[in-house]
């Protein structure tokens, strides 16, 4: 991300994420207990609360272990208007 | 601790794999251009343990006197104690370097790579499955390494993710080579001879383009298609409907494999897939089955998943990332069920003797009543090989109702609050525990099992309320606290009663009862021993040298120190030992053996050195180069030495500042040195403790070079109470420069100084102490003069001149002054004295004309002209 979140990431944030191909649901509790979503280009979405840094990172390297490839992060805070759509590398 | 040889396996090649010389050879290259790391850095799944386990078979063919090291590394592997075991098992280091848990990281890692500079041979260290490190003392370790690897070794680095190790630093120094999921993925041509060889089909060039463009040339995919493909006669369906799919790759091809295996299978692998490691015996206690071994070896045999841990075929693992997708299954089945096969793979993990392993699955399974049960079993042996950081991560995990009903873990969480500086939460729940354990009348008010780890309950509780002591201050309640830890300690608890013996000096020592303190380390050192901990026993030779110096008892601490260095053989803590023996050398003036010391420890490497004192060389070095009149040098040094300093438990005696401002008086800085005494709040009036003595004497020394009448007498009243202060608690070291300083306070009003003066040569000179006079220079010379004509102490008062005079006017020798003769000596001491002519003449029964006879001869050898310089030429060539 560019910006920084303006909760200087000490307070939990709401993330979607994408992923390259698609998982079924029964991958929920493997990604703590996100909502995926298959998209029509063939991405996954990975929704779900509110969660801290520390359980943002577990989530990415879960996403690492199985190989995934991750296409983008974006924060989602309901509260923010503006929405961030910075894919990471 | 136990090391699991199945960790440091290295895999062979597998059976199926393709060769991949393009790979190979950049990796020979980099490795016979001497670079010091190989990183293989992808994703899951990209082949990265195969193609190090093929390099290595190649490299064997090549270089048959290549040792290879392997660890697979896992998460537990964050605890440093347990990496370094491993690490110094893998790389076949010699296993005392691991036995002993109480070096420091960079000890063992400095002797782990001298012993591996010192083989003959060339070898290669794998670290697999890198990403799992996250303990930054652990990545401290590896960057050690990575610093200081010699020549005949190279690491090889495979990870998930990029390490956080300084690779950026390697690959601009072209110190690395790099395998990236780019260089690892299959190309077309491999992916067709894979292909071919795993299924026995004889696909398209258009069906293998196919899967090489959905799966990416990801090796886990192409393999997984291959498993599925074995069996089909419909290979282009297939291949249509895979890569018709957007389906995540592995989730689509498991299940295509898993709906050809047999129920059976499909329940055994989803089953064990909790397992980090698989035998027969402990997946038939998992799945309640029976028949285990046969089915992990038919899952060898048909290339499912497992991957063999050793050359028996007694251990396997599964492929991480299969694992990872069985579990997904597994969880479908609920988490209930899940939780139920960690409790069974636990219980066998306790009886098969591995708590660690029992502990891990009971956490992972929730059943934290067993985990509590298990981890207070296995407290003393984690303790005992200090893996801290295991304990206190399990601690971490288990909830706050749990460990309540346990005094055990209550006291360990204690503990934990204790080293994390929570020292406000600690008495609560040791005064909880402790009331666990008195209402024990009517049956036991907690869970925790009987055993030696409750029974010595009270000692550790009573020990860690001595430590709060010793954080806040508090001697009475630390010798309290001590006491009663010692008193309770049953006859063969020595790690207790050394702590308990340890504390009880360090609250002797605090309160200025050096004899008392010097008395309970011996005893703690004696006990330590006993319990099998000699370094620990070792390093109470500083504290008790220390003391001893207060003392003013050198011959016993040298002796101390020259018996415990030949114990310690140049093993830790040597260092320590040369660099605070080198004060003994020092107060008795002998420079040059001081100044060996040092560079004996300074040889042996900053890592040598435990960190409580590490301060000591710099701190000696500063006080030779006092000694040596290179007061900036010492101040440079002094500057060190505060850096490096520990505050620990130790008593801070003789401050570091307070050394400072001693020298920046004798600089003449004493508007420097009255800031620091006004910023000490120290003042002549102030009641005195031991643990200012040092302060208070460093404001005697610059009331003293005001040189006002009001300061010498504020100085004067001053030194008389810390003379008595110090003679009721016989630190006769601390008296010789009260003493010294009283001379020299009264020699400065006019008045004779020769009382003090006689005291303080009388306490020194039975130990050789001299340094403390040769200090003070010329005004000690003068004192020394007066000392010699009133007949106080002349064979030490002649060798303390001839030093001063030394330092003084370091002129040549003369070459006459050898041939004076005894009559003529005896004349020169008398000149020396305040005798007039005609005194001497009669003090020697012989005429005037006789005497100026000999005298005219003495100035002839000296080349002196006159009595004074006669005097003072005779003194600097010690001839008085």
């Amino acid at each position: 991300m560019t910006h920084p979140p303006a909760h200087g990431g000490a307070e939990p944030g709401r993330y979607e994420i994408r992923l390259h191909g698609q998982l079924d649901q029964r991958w929920s509790d493997w990604f703590e207990g996100f909502t995926l979503t298959n998209e029509s280009d063939g991405t996954t979405t990975l929704a779900g609360p509110e969660i801290d840094q520390a359980a943002l990172h577990g989530l990415l390297r879960r996403v690492g272990d199985l190989g995934l490839t991750l296409i983008s992060l974006n924060v989602t805070n309901p509260r923010k208007e503006e929405s961030h759509d910075e894919p990471t590398p | 601790m136990r090391v699991l040889a199945t960790k440091l396996f290295v895999p062979p090649p597998r059976v199926q794999a393709i060769a991949r010389p393009r790979l190979i050879r950049k990796l020979d290259d980099g490795a016979t251009a001497g670079r010091k790391l190989t990183l293989i850095s992808a994703p899951a799944g990209f082949g990265k343990t195969t193609v190090l386990s093929e390099w290595i078979a190649a490299s064997r063919i090549t270089d048959p006197d290549l040792r290879v090291g392997w660890l697979s590394l896992e998460d537990s592997d964050n605890d440093p104690a347990r990496f370094l075991t491993y690490l110094v098992a893998a790389m076949d280091a010699s296993t005392a370097l691991s036995s002993d848990p109480t070096l420091s990281i960079d000890s063992t890692m400095t002797s782990l790579i001298n012993e591996v500079a010192q083989r003959s041979g060339r070898m290669l260290m794998v670290l697999d499955d890198f990403q799992l490190i996250e303990n930054a003392a652990v990545r401290d370790a590896v960057t050690f390494l990575l610093d200081h690897t010699p020549a005949n070794l190279h690491l090889a680095i495979a990870s998930r993710s990029d390490p956080l190790l300084p690779v950026a630093r390697l690959r601009a120094r072209g110190e690395l080579t790099e395998l990236r999921a780019a260089d690892l993925r299959f190309t077309t041509q491999e992916a067709a001879e894979f292909l071919t060889a795993a299924t026995g089909l004889a696909l398209t060039p258009g069906d293998v383009a196919a899967l090489e463009a959905r799966t990416e040339g990801w090796i886990a995919g192409l393999q997984l298609a291959a498993l599925s493909l074995r069996e089909r006669t419909d290979a282009s369906e297939f291949i249509a409907a895979f890569t018709g799919s957007n389906r995540f790759v592995i989730d689509y091809l498991i299940e295509e494999v898993l709906d050809q295996a047999t129920l059976e299978v499909r329940d055994f692998l989803c089953q064990t897939a909790i397992l980090d490691r698989l035998s027969g015996p402990l997946c038939d206690a998992v799945t309640g089955g029976s028949g285990s071994t046969e089915m992990l070896a038919a899952l060898e045999r048909a290339n499912l998943f497992v991957v063999p841990l050793d050359d028996q075929r007694q251990w396997y693992r599964y492929h991480h990332l299969f694992a990872d997708v069985l579990q997904v299954r597994l969880l479908a089945h609920g988490i209930d069920h899940a939780n139920e096969l960690h409790s069974r793979a636990s219980e066998w993990f306790e009886h098969n003797g591995a708590p660690e392993e029992a502990v891990r699955h009971a956490l992972a399974g929730s059943d934290f009543a067993r985990a509590a049960r298990v981890i207070e079993s296995t407290v003393p042996a984690v303790r005992k090989s200090r893996q801290d950081t295991t304990l206190l991560r399990w601690l971490a995990l288990l909830p706050q109702t749990i460990i309540d009903r346990r005094p055990v873990l209550r006291v360990f969480s204690a503990w934990s609050s204790l080293v994390a500086g929570d020292i406000a939460a600690v008495e609560p729940q040791l005064a909880s525990a402790e009331q666990q354990l008195v209402s024990e009348a009517d049956g036991p008010d907690h869970e925790s099992e009987a055993g030696e780890e409750l029974d010595s309950l009270p000692v550790t509780i009573a020990m860690y309320r001595a430590a709060i002591a010793m954080a806040s201050g508090d001697i009475l309640a630390i010798r309290t606290h001590a006491q009663r830890a010692l008193d309770l300690a049953a006859p063969d608890d020595y790690l207790g009663r050394g702590g308990s013996a340890g504390m009880l000096g360090l609250a002797a020592w605090s309160g200025g009862d050096l004899e008392g303190g010097a008395h309970a380390f011996r005893e703690s050192s004696s006990y330590l021993r006993k319990a099998g901990n000699l370094l620990d026993a070792l390093s109470t030779t500083m504290v008790v040298g220390d003391m001893l110096l207060g003392l003013g008892r050198l011959s016993e601490a040298q002796l101390g120190y020259e018996r415990a260095l030949l114990e310690a053989d140049g093993h830790p803590p040597t260092a320590d030992l040369h660099a605070a023996v080198s004060e003994i050398f020092l107060q008795r003036g002998q420079l040059e053996a001081a100044a060996d010391h040092l560079n004996a420890a300074e040889a042996l490497g900053a890592s040598a050195f435990s960190h409580e004192h590490r301060y000591r060389w710099s701190s000696g070095m500063a006080r030779l180069r006092k000694s040596e009149g290179d007061l900036d040098a010492a101040l440079a040094h002094l500057i060190e030495a505060q850096m490096q300093y520990r505050r620990g438990f130790f008593p801070d005696a003789r401050p570091l500042e307070a050394m400072k401002a001693r020298i920046w008086i004798t600089q003449g800085r004493l508007s420097d040195a009255g800031t620091w005494i006004a910023e000490q709040g120290l003042k002549s009036t102030d009641e005195l403790t031991y643990l200012t003595e040092f302060g208070h004497l460093t404001l005697a020394r610059w009331l003293l070079a005001q040189k006002t009448p009001e300061s010498l007498d504020e100085a004067l009243a001053l030194l008389a109470r810390l003379a008595q202060a110090a003679d009721l608690a016989g630190r006769d070291g601390s008296l010789i420069e009260i003493f010294v300083l009283q001379s020299l306070a009264l020699q400065s009003q006019q008045v004779s100084a020769l009382a003090p003066l006689e005291r303080a040569l009388a306490l020194a000179e039975p130990e050789g102490i001299t340094q403390i006079f040769l200090d003070e220079g010329e005004p000690m010379l003068q004192l020394l003069r007066d000392a010699a004509g009133a007949g106080i102490r002349p064979e030490f008062v002649r060798t303390l001149s001839r030093a001063l005079r030394a330092t003084d006017e370091s002129g040549p020798a003369s070459p006459m002054a050898d041939s004076l003769s005894d009559r003529e000596l005896h004349v020169l001491r008398l000149l020396a004295t305040g005798l007039s002519g005609p005194e001497i003449a009669h003090a020697l029964h012989v005429s005037l004309n006789t005497m100026r006879t000999h005298t005219k001869h003495i100035f002839l050898k000296l080349e002196v002209n006159d009595r004074a310089t006669a005097v003072r030429r005779a003194e600097s060539l010690g001839l008085i």
